[in-house]
């Protein structure tokens, strides 16, 4: 082997271990976005004044999406770590479970409020701003364990998304999750995209 | 170095199996590990094959293999030591120093 040789093999090799093992987080991205474009998208046209189908149709269809959104990440997740041991499977089980943990509590406590009399009307913007701060938050965390300012970036887009939505009031809130949220999450995933190139 | 002042190459991780088996460990995060069926699967090599590599490298001191038990089954890990990640950081270095100096750069 000549050295351009073995240099030309460390390239490859590296490059294909980096794309079995690490997460690829451009195909997940991609999924997250066109969930959150199309799903929160559909329940802003059901809302009035467009009332383009039932509103009860078009939600049952977001959490379907988020559903399948949630189980492609979780399996994503154990694939990609599968054959590692260490330190570094360790913090992707604890990340893992991070997420579980903490939307747990959220619901629990956004149901009893709900329970205890919150206004109808803000229903949808309790849901929106606090899931979208736990969400920012989470990869806030992820920006921070892997190093990577992109994920950090989008962290805080999610979280300026979340206020904003709330800001915006309904039913623009799913307006501004639709286009700001899924589109961050779907320019997020061009970045990663060009940059595996 | 070599007498004509050329860095030398160092021959255990200079052989193509060895080097491709080294890059895939030199890309886990530190302390991590690796079990031999993924490590295999990620470089396409014959069981028969990459066990004879990982011996060369586990006699150099570059490689750590640890015979342990998952829920009763056995699993074989493999993990670049501080000494195998020096050793490969030195081979980098030598590397791109051969590629500066005029000649045919052949080791």
């Amino acid at each position: 082997m000549t050295p351009e040789e073995s240099l030309a093999l460390i390239a490859t090799q590296s490059e294909r271990t980096r794309r079995e093992i690490g997460p690829n987080p451009a195909v997940l991205l991609a999924v997250w976005g066109l969930v959150w474009l199309f799903g929160f998208g559909l329940i802003y046209v059901s809302a009035p004044p467009t009332a383009l189908m039932p509103l009860w149709v078009a939600a049952v269809l977001t959490v379907v999406g988020f559903a399948g959104a949630m189980t492609y990440s979780a399996i994503y997740g154990i694939r990609s770590g599968r054959g590692v041991r260490g330190p570094s499977r360790l913090v992707g089980a604890m990340y893992g479970w991070s997420w579980m943990i903490a939307f747990g509590g959220l619901t629990v406590v956004n149901t009893a409020l709900i329970r205890l009399g919150l206004d109808a009307d803000l229903v949808p913007l309790l849901w929106s701003g606090t899931s979208l701060m736990l969400t920012g938050l989470m990869y806030l965390a992820g920006g921070m364990l892997w190093q990577s300012k992109l994920q950090y970036g989008l962290g805080v887009w999610i979280i300026a998304c979340g206020a904003a939505s709330v800001l915006a009031g309904g039913p623009y809130n799913f307006l501004v999750l639709s286009v700001a949220g899924g589109g961050g999450f779907l320019v997020a995933s061009l970045v990663f995209l060009v940059r595996a190139r | 170095m070599s007498e004509d002042g050329l860095p030398q190459l160092d021959p255990v991780i200079h052989a193509q199996a060895r080097l491709r088996v080294t890059v895939a460990l030199s890309s886990l995060g530190p302390g991590d590990s690796i079990t031999f069926p993924r490590l295999q699967q990620l470089l396409d090599m014959t069981p028969g094959n990459l066990s004879t590599h990982l011996r060369k490298l586990e006699d150099a001191g570059y490689v750590g293999i640890t015979k342990a038990f998952e829920h009763r089954t056995p699993v074989t890990l493999v993990e670049l030591t501080t000494r195998g990640r020096a050793a490969f950081e030195e081979y980098t270095k030598a590397l791109h120093r051969l590629l500066e100096v005029p000649g045919d750069g052949r080791a």
